[in-house]
């Protein structure tokens, strides 16, 4: 290898170097410092308040509105049944006697005869 | 758990079709008790059953106990013939696995729907005939 192959090298080497780290970010500041493009304004950056708002008020805010969206209908509905939890409601009878406690109190005693079926769950 | 009605509306509106159905379809009167059947509860629904009064014997009553989680179906003895105890226990079958997932009148409708399915429709000779 010559010395003036290796002169060649080294220089496009140092060049290409030399141009990407012009153009990195920090150099951008340097350059930023002495000329600002049209409409590369930072305006005059955020009060504490507004930081807050921005980063903490609206996702805590969002959380809720999610939360209640989530949870209001099946608080409109009112409680449901859950197996094991127990029974609350009053007793109801579809497609019985009128007087229903009458007609328990002055039932004739049933008949052996009937069927049916039991069941647990 | 706070007091409250045990069927929204809807869910009240589902049962009484179920129950209008099946005697549309096959002449089966259907009564539902959901409520708490104290003691023995094969006893209670019978005594619940025997309270349809004069059509009992042609009646069905599925009582329900939710909190202690029985279901029984009672049968009078001149419906028996048209619906034996195996379908009753196959109606019971859908009640119950419908209740463990915590539909309890989507189980019933569809319970009251299983048995009229399998209540053979008392053939009435000599009507359809000249």
């Amino acid at each position: 290898m010559t010395a003036r192959t290796v002169l060649r090298a080294a220089v496009l080497t140092s060049a290409t170097a030399l141009l990407v780290l012009v153009t990195t970010p920090a150099f951008a500041a340097v350059t930023v410092l002495a000329h600002r493009d049209d409409g590369d304004d930072p305006g005059g950056g955020l009060s504490v308040l507004q930081t807050l708002g921005i980063f903490v008020g609206i996702p805590v805010g969002l959380f809720v509105v999610i939360a209640v969206l989530v949870s209001a209908p099946a608080m409109a509905r009112g409680p449901r049944y859950r197996p094991g939890v127990g029974w609350w409601a009053a007793p109801i009878w579809f497609n019985g006697p009128d007087d229903a406690e009458r007609a328990v109190r002055e039932a004739e005693a049933p008949s052996s005869q009937g069927g049916g079926a039991s069941a647990r769950w | 758990m706070p007091a409250g009605d045990a069927f929204s509306e809807r869910q009240q509106d589902d049962v009484v079709r179920a129950i209008r159905l099946a005697r549309k379809q096959s002449q089966l009167p259907v009564s539902v008790y959901v409520g708490t059947l104290e003691g023995d509860t094969r006893a209670m629904a019978r005594q619940l059953h025997a309270a349809l009064g004069a059509g009992a014997d042609q009646a069905v009553l599925v009582a329900v106990d939710p909190g202690a989680r029985r279901l029984e179906i009672v049968t009078g003895p001149g419906v028996r013939r048209r619906l034996d105890d195996r379908a009753a226990a196959l109606a019971a079958l859908t009640m119950t696995s419908a209740f463990q997932a915590g539909d309890l009148s989507g189980g019933i409708a569809n319970g009251i729907l299983a048995l009229a399915e399998h209540a053979h429709v008392p053939r009435s000779l000599h009507t359809d005939q000249p």
